[in-house]
């Protein structure tokens, strides 16, 4: 058996690489006592597959993983027993059966929104998305493969919103993963900085959603299963 | 403070998850309900310490049966050190996040002699004095073990207590005596501290040296405070706390991995060996505590590795039926076993292979020099044709790789012994060759020979780093297919063996050193030999004197007053059987060979199976 799981990283555990975050999971599933499948051979490894990797010092809402079972589990208690164990600041939310022709999370993960939030300033941040949604391109500096090499972010924007708080501002950003302009939040951060958003302001940030999209339809890695 | 640390610093520094804390089973006691507050200061990176089993042991011992409070703290990483030093952020616990000039003590393990730069930077970085003398009770008690402080005399003048010997014998004691005696001054909480055994408080001695510069005495500067410090000593391990619930770190650690003690101590004798000495005699676990703790670890961790530690763990008694068992029981979850370094025989190799039906692990062995001649004088009770058999053995049950432990520098050594290395490792590879499947790789890593306070070399001259480096060069001097030599820094154990057998005078080279900005000596690429050139050269320290001297057997050495229960006459004798060549039995099979340990503590080996193998 299959199951997708959706999961909360909150900020505390925020610095954790992918491959510290693959261990915690793999080692709470242990502790869990979950039926998890293991690869054949030597060496063998639970056949979890991680949903893209969570940039360091980057929180998460919504991630995912998918796992094979040998053993068939009610997603109520597999929850109950993940949550169980996970240490402060991870929690499994939503779990499905997935049919076995799925294709792996990696794969079909193809946009994400990252929110910063900003302490509110005399800046005009409301101003922010009508000004970069309207410019032909959004010019910065790689931080990815190609480092240091010009790189238009433009085509991999979808979407800018500003929600204002209190004393805080939250600037949502809807963009593309992966081919073709693979979007990465160091890069919205500098884009935000080149216009004119100091670095002191940022107060956190997180990964809203993870998407599967087609066209402008945007789907959560659940909806697409239904 | 936690949350300037994770908004101001952490996004800026490598490796973050180092200093986040909130790791799966920390134990965060109430601060206000607890007695003695003690930091426990590794002086090396997360990582590093994170895989010390003493550390392990300690943390869940006071945290869970005691009303004091530990609290973990390791080295910043420089880029840590900077970013702190900058946004004023003092050195801070792991548990709290509180500054460890709160705590009551701060604890240092000195697992290596160079470590101690980073003790002072660390003091430093919680604004604590350095120099004990400077300290007064509004100031932790700066205090240190581990098994660098069975020669505490070169660090004296840094700490206010060393405590020598297994810690867990001793720290409950010593955290309820710092609890009792709260209110009063530091000299008379010293005074008190110094009654406890094992305790040695070094401000409380004068020390006297002869015009030639060796050590003369030291004396106790009140009635009441002993002339010898007696090494704590776990009488039962079977019985003794270990912890089941270890901190599960987030990050990739050394050793990431559930871990056995199985036994404590070591019976082989290496001459060279300054753990075969001090954490003598053998004391064992049986199968069943050991089954326990690693049913109890794998549910509280989720690891899927268990590795069984100890000096010598193919020397337990019960590895054959453990190994075995453990390989049985959790193989269908994936979970693997492993050993460190084998025992260079037969059986080793068919153990090795038992583990390997799980998880690939590399094979590892110490013969430790080339010549019989020079094994039999280290007592390394190995022959050419045992090792020999092994490495065919290991070949033809599918091993490619080997991975073989040297020394050089070793007393007595010519250039027939280094040759024989050589000759060794190519005989191996020719073994390889005809045994293996395919083409076999041959590691050879070898370490400088460094002369240890309490071993039968105590009183050998160390080799000068001009010796040092023309044997390297006849080592390497011509490439061998598929034979991989790589060298210790030589530099590295000359530096060791100043402090190894140094004494108080050394202190002010150390300041020096540290103030020249000398930390992470353990770490190449922060390592700077001539920095501590420079530092001994304006403290007025000749190395040599350390080093390369040959001491007479009358000599009064700085370390005498510790008493690790060995015998002067024992290790004399031992020197003198190397020079001869005349090897010593293994007292676990051969009977007891007089080393005094036993007698001086009122146990015995402590074997807990019948051995088969
Ligand atoms: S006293 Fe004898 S039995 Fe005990 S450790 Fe020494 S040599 Fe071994």
């Amino acid at each position: 058996m299959r199951l997708r799981a959706e999961y909360r990283v909150e900020s505390n555990l925020k610095f954790l690489g992918n491959l510290d975050m693959m261990n915690l999971m793999t080692r709470a599933l242990r502790r869990a006592g979950i039926p998890f499948a293991l690869s054949e051979g030597f060496n063998p490894h639970v056949k979890l597959s991680m949903g893209t990797v969570l940039p360091v010092g980057v929180w998460g809402k919504q991630e995912y993983f998918d796992l094979e079972l040998i053993q068939d589990m009610q997603s109520d208690e597999f929850i109950a027993k993940m949550n169980g164990v996970l240490p402060l600041g991870m929690e499994i939310q939503r779990c499905i059966k997935l049919e076995d022709k799925q294709a792996a999370l990696m794969k079909i993960i193809n946009a994400a929104s990252y929110t910063f939030i900003l302490k509110n300033s005399d800046y005009d941040y409301a101003a922010l998305p009508d000004t970069l949604m309207s410019q032909d391109k959004l010019l910065v500096k790689s931080r990815g493969k190609q480092k240091g090499i010009d790189k238009d972010l433009r085509p991999g924007i979808f979407e800018i919103t500003v929600n204002f708080h209190e004393e805080s501002v939250m600037i949502s950003i809807l963009v593309n993963v992966g081919e073709p302009v693979n979007v990465r939040y160091d890069e919205l951060l500098d884009l935000l900085k080149d216009h004119g958003v100091q670095y002191e302001e940022v107060l956190d940030i997180f990964r809203s959603e993870n998407f599967m999209r087609t066209g402008n339809i945007f789907c959560s890695p659940f909806e697409k299963v239904r | 403070m936690k949350d300037r640390i994770f908004r101001d610093i952490l996004p800026n520094v490598s490796k973050p998850a180092r200093y986040t804390g909130s790791e799966v089973n920390i134990i965060c006691k109430d601060w206000d309900e607890c007695r003695t507050k003690i930091a426990f200061a590794f002086p090396d990176v997360y990582e590093v310490g994170m895989s010390h089993v003493g550390s392990k042991i300690l943390y869940g011992l006071i945290n869970e049966k005691s009303d004091h409070l530990l609290e973990r703290v390791y080295a910043p990483w420089p880029d840590m050190e900077k970013e702190m030093r900058s946004h004023e952020i003092p050195l801070f616990t792991l548990e709290s996040f509180k500054a460890v000039n709160e705590f009551d003590v701060v604890g240092f393990t000195l697992q290596y002699e160079l470590a101690i730069t980073n003790v002072l930077n660390m003091l430093d970085m919680s604004d604590i004095p350095l120099w004990s003398k400077d300290r007064n009770e509004q100031y932790p008690l700066i205090i240190a073990g581990g098994p660098v402080v069975f020669n505490p005399e070169p660090y004296a003048d840094f700490f206010d207590v060393f405590v020598v010997g297994d810690g867990e014998e001793v720290l409950l004691e010593f955290l309820d005596c710092c609890w009792e005696n709260r209110h009063l001054k530091r000299q008379e909480q010293l005074l008190k501290l110094a009654l406890l055994e094992g305790v040695y408080v070094p401000s409380l001695y004068s020390v006297h040296y002869n015009e030639d510069g060796t050590f003369n005495k030291m004396i106790p500067l009140y009635e009441s405070v002993p002339d010898t410090i007696k090494k704590r000593v776990v009488a039962d391990l079977d019985n003794a706390y270990f912890p089941v619930k270890p901190v599960l770190p987030y990050m990739n650690i050394i050793h990431d991995r559930a871990v056995l003690e199985v036994m404590r101590g070591c019976q082989r004798g290496c001459r060279f060996c300054h753990a075969g000495v001090v954490y003598r005699p053998v004391r064992e676990r049986s199968i069943k505590t050991l089954k326990k703790q690693a049913s109890e670890q794998l549910a509280s961790t989720g690891y899927d590795e268990i590795g069984l530690t100890s000096l010598s763990t193919l020397d337990y008694s019960g590895v054959d039926s453990l190994v075995k068992d453990l390989v049985k029981e959790y193989r269908e979850q994936g979970t693997g076993v492993s050993l460190p370094s084998l025992r260079v025989d037969a059986f080793s190799i068919e153990l090795a292979n038992e583990v390997q039906k799980v998880r690939k692990t590399t094979l590892t062995l110490a013969p430790e020099a080339g010549t019989q001649r020079m094994r039999d004088m280290i007592n390394k009770n190995v022959s050419e044709e045992q090792l020999l058999t092994a490495v065919k053995a290991a070949f033809q049950s599918g091993w490619l790789s080997i991975k073989l432990y040297f020394m050089d520098g070793l007393p007595g050594e010519t250039e027939e012994d280094l040759e024989g290395i050589l000759e060794l490792l190519k005989k191996i590879r020719t073994l390889g060759d005809e045994n293996a499947r395919k083409k076999v790789e041959i590691r050879a890593s070898i370490a400088s020979f460094v002369p240890k306070a309490h071993t039968p070399f105590q009183w050998q001259a160390q080799n000068t780093m001009e010796e040092l480096e023309e044997k390297r060069r006849i080592l390497s001097r011509n490439k061998m297919k598929r034979i991989k030599m790589s060298f210790h820094d030589s530099r590295t154990s000359y530096l060791e063996g100043v402090f190894s057998r140094g004494d108080r005078r050394l202190s002010a080279s150390i300041y020096l050193a540290w103030q020249k900005g000398s930390k992470f000596d353990g770490w190449s690429e922060y390592f700077n030999f001539s920095r501590w050139m420079e530092a001994f050269r304006e403290s007025e320290i000749k190395t040599e004197f350390y080093t390369s001297r040959l001491r007479s057997y009358d000599e009064v050495l700085p370390w005498d007053f510790i008493d690790t229960g060995v015998s002067k006459a024992y290790l004399q004798d031992e020197d003198e059987k190397a020079a001869a060549g005349i090897t010593t039995g293994d007292c676990r099979w051969d009977g007891c060979t007089g080393c005094g340990i036993c007698p001086a503590f009122a146990i015995d080996l402590d074997i807990k199976e019948e051995f088969r193998g």
